[in-house]
């Protein structure tokens, strides 16, 4: 079969990232100076050197889709207007004061020097203050110090022989062991993108990874189902990442979450944040209408931007028909589980699934089975965040019956459901031992106790 | 007021009548570092809303609040150009 026949347009991925750079030329004209202060939601605020480095973050990732002639003068455009603000006399006084933060300080002028824009008085200064007593005083967890070894690596250049290396922030990192796939925070799963971008390094000197790609991307996967499920479109698009940045190969429900990312962006003109909303923009005129758009949207524009140009290196394409041969799901699974979703009654988490739920309106029946993992990674995360436990047991049986209990966070809810037996005896145990002394056996059905107690 | 607005505030409100924030300590702490906190210069602390923060009682970051309709934001992606 011939792969890249079957593959996205590289001409649509190349557009999408194009239009995210020129978003990114708006927002370092409207914002670069003065940041963004938002009065009625602080939220949405944004530090010009937060802008100025994820721009140039952007810029760097997307230099590896720099043969596309669109996209390189658009890099070039960007990488001018930036450059005064990555070099800025703040910038410098921050290289004086604050050695710890050196590299922080000095990440735009990083990438703009491996972009082809070198600064040989703002370098010297780095090093003057990367090589103070002071460098290494600021104590920072793995996935920021992976960061600071990617700069620092971005900064020195060093040869292709050096770039196998797992990075040792790596192993104490989340890439190297499991997320908490049913309550962790968000900021867990920024952790975990990050983490990997960082040790990838988009492909330009990729490090191996700490585990198998294999046992990342199932993690991954439960995730993106998260993400699409809360229309976090912001992380989705990071965690999508995961693929490209990590193999050639894309998994049904990554292709799924690619095409309800590239539906959304199509009909809203950009893929959106919540943060954007309509109600401010129809209050707001001129100028201050320009900075609250490009303030809120700016980040998710930029993290469609990356992914596309990841998709654009060689054979990263993700495939324009979900892959059907592999599945190891039952037939017939994709319509037990939706159904299982559509006996929900909650309505917020109804409206809020509605993107990837008329995206899957399109699949058919084979593809939706070729989901089904991804659609019970939905549901296990719903059940648990709400604390239906009874249901959450009748999703395992449901996934054991379809052949899709040999997932993590399958296997994280049968742990979960299991110490909330123990918890149900325990505390079942300590109420019937207050009432009488001669009836401490009797604890009961630990599942009953489970939702009476979690729900109190 | 924003869809976002309004969930906060019902967030904010379910918080004050918890009484689980302490304003008085809350209010002590501030006075003493405070002022060596307003001054401190260190930008990264937000960067992508990784790095840790110092105080976070009156607002939670993003209550999973949906995006907007989509046609909606289409009326006005035409500034983004």
């Amino acid at each position: 079969m011939n792969v890249q026949k079957h593959a996205w347009s590289k001409e649509d991925l190349a557009r999408r990232l194009c239009h995210a750079l020129d978003i990114a030329r708006q927002a370092l004209e409207h914002l670069a100076q003065e940041g963004y202060t938002d009065p009625e939601e602080r939220g949405n605020s944004v530090r010009p050197e937060k802008l100025v480095s994820e721009t140039a973050f952007f810029l760097l990732a997307a230099s590896t889709a720099a043969d596309c002639s669109e996209v390189r003068e658009r890099i070039e455009r960007v990488a001018q207007l930036l450059i005064p603000h990555a070099r800025s006399e703040r910038m410098l006084l921050g290289l004086c004061l604050h050695p710890a933060l050196a590299l922080d300080y000095a990440q735009a002028h990083i990438c703009l020097t491996r972009l082809g824009f070198p600064d040989a008085g703002f370098d010297a200064l780095l090093r003057q203050s990367a090589g103070s007593q002071a460098r290494a005083g600021r104590e920072r967890v793995p996935h920021r110090m992976l960061e600071q070894e990617w700069i620092t690596a971005v900064w020195e250049n060093p040869g292709p022989a050096s770039h196998l290396r797992t990075p040792p922030a790596a192993l104490d990192s989340v890439l190297n062991q499991p997320m908490d796939l049913l309550n962790g925070s968000r900021e867990d799963i920024y952790a975990f993108t990050h983490a990997l971008m960082y040790v990838r390094d988009f492909n330009i000197r990729p490090r191996r990874l700490p585990r198998r790609r294999a046992e990342i991307l199932a993690e991954a996967e439960a995730a993106l189902a998260r993400c699409l499920d809360e229309q976090d479109y912001d992380l989705g698009g990071e965690v999508l990442l995961g693929w490209p940045l990590t193999g050639k190969s894309w998994s049904p429900a990554s292709v799924f979450g690619f095409r309800v990312l590239a539906q959304v962006e199509d009909r809203a003109g950009f893929l959106p944040a919540s943060s954007t909303r309509l109600a401010r923009l129809a209050k707001l005129e001129g100028e201050a209408r320009t900075c609250y758009l490009l303030a809120t949207a700016y980040h998710t524009a930029y993290v469609m931007g990356l992914l596309c140009a990841s998709t654009l290196q060689a054979g990263s394409a993700p495939p324009l028909k979900l892959p059907t041969g592999k599945s190891t799901a039952v037939q017939g699974s994709g319509t037990l589980v939706l159904r299982f979703l559509d006996a929900d009654k909650n309505k917020d988490a109804d409206a809020r699934s509605g993107h990837w739920r008329g995206e899957l309106e399109q699949l058919t029946y084979p593809e939706r089975d070729a989901i089904a993992g991804l659609l019970l990674n939905i549901a296990l995360r719903r059940k648990a965040s709400r604390g239906e436990f009874d249901a959450l047991r009748e999703l395992l049986k449901l996934a054991y019956s379809c052949g899709l209990s040999d997932t993590p966070a399958a296997s994280q809810a049968a742990e979960m459901l299991e110490r909330l037996a123990t918890y149900a005896s325990i505390t079942g145990a300590q109420k019937a031992a207050a009432k009488s002394r001669a009836d401490v056996g009797a604890v009961g059905n630990p599942s009953i106790h489970v939702t009476r107690e979690i729900r109190g | 007021m924003s869809a976002n607005s309004n969930r906060h505030q019902e967030i904010v409100k379910r918080l004050l009548d918890s009484k689980a924030v302490d304003f008085t300590a809350i209010g002590k702490t501030v006075a003493e570092l405070g002022p060596s906190l307003a001054v401190a210069d260190e930008p990264w602390e937000g960067f992508c809303g990784t790095m840790r923060r110092f105080i976070h009682v009156y607002q939670i970051f993003n209550p999973e609040v949906p995006v907007e309709e989509l046609g909606g934001l289409a009326g006005v992606s035409g500034q983004l150009k």
